[in-house]
């Protein structure tokens, strides 16, 4: 599938996360079912600064993954059928390598290893200033799609 | 590895639950087996047997025995 880029407007029709809780910024190549890739600024003004941690802003490490974790949505959310599917986080595993600091321009680059049955596996790493930030192994699902799989005799 | 073997192992690898609670075992009964384990379970499946189930056949993998009589239909006597 071909890839193709999201402005901050045209990805929320494959993102419901809304402020102030988007946790990206833009997408600038997407190839559905394979891989996402963006961006997340980072001003002064993000609404989590002034609290973690007065005198020592640094963005959150939860939501550090929140932001790989939605450029990873979009790579299945673009693929047919998907759009405007609500997203559940299942399993993360997140290591962080340095703070994240207000000014830098988070880079987040997202790929998935596997989509059957309503479950993506997929990998992330993001990055400030060339330098790795944080990586995820991740594993997200559509509940809708997952749930036409599920033996009848569910509780 | 005998295809028992590979069929408990599914089972027990997916769910972290010893072999002795296979026999009897059905769907939610145990806490690994939810909605993601399920799919865990079925692709496991797929991987030690080489197959791909079909979506019926993973709707009425509804216990440890009842998945037996499925995998026949794809040549994997249990």
């Amino acid at each position: 599938m071909k890839g193709f880029s999201l402005n901050p407007v045209e990805l929320q029709e494959y993102q419901p996360n809304r402020y102030p809780f988007l946790m990206i910024d833009y997408v600038e190549e997407v190839i559905p079912g394979k891989s996402a890739k963006g961006f997340k600024n980072l001003t002064l003004n993000e609404w989590y600064f002034p609290e973690h941690f007065p005198g020592a802003p640094n963005m959150p490490g939860a939501l550090q993954l929140e932001s790989l974790a939605q450029m990873l949505t979009i790579a299945i959310t673009t693929l047919p059928g998907n759009k405007g599917k609500i997203i559940h986080g299942l399993k993360h595993t997140v290591r962080f390598k340095k703070e994240v600091l207000p000014g830098e321009k988070l880079v987040i680059e997202t790929e998935v290893i596997s989509w059957k049955r309503g479950i993506a596996k997929g990998k992330g790493i993001a990055y400030t200033n060339g330098e790795v930030a944080c990586e995820a192994d991740m594993m997200i699902s559509i509940p809708d799609i997952l749930k036409q799989y599920l033996p009848k005799n569910e509780n | 590895m005998p295809n028992i073997d590979k069929y408990n192992k599914a089972f027990t690898e997916a769910f972290m639950i010893d072999e002795s609670n296979l026999p009897e075992l059905k769907y939610q009964d145990v806490g690994g087996w939810d909605s993601i384990g399920h799919m865990q379970l079925m692709s496991r499946l797929e991987e030690a047997f080489d197959i791909e189930l079909d979506i019926d056949d993973i709707i009425d993998f509804s216990s440890y025995e009842k998945g037996k009589e499925i995998l026949k239909k794809y040549g994997a006597e249990i």
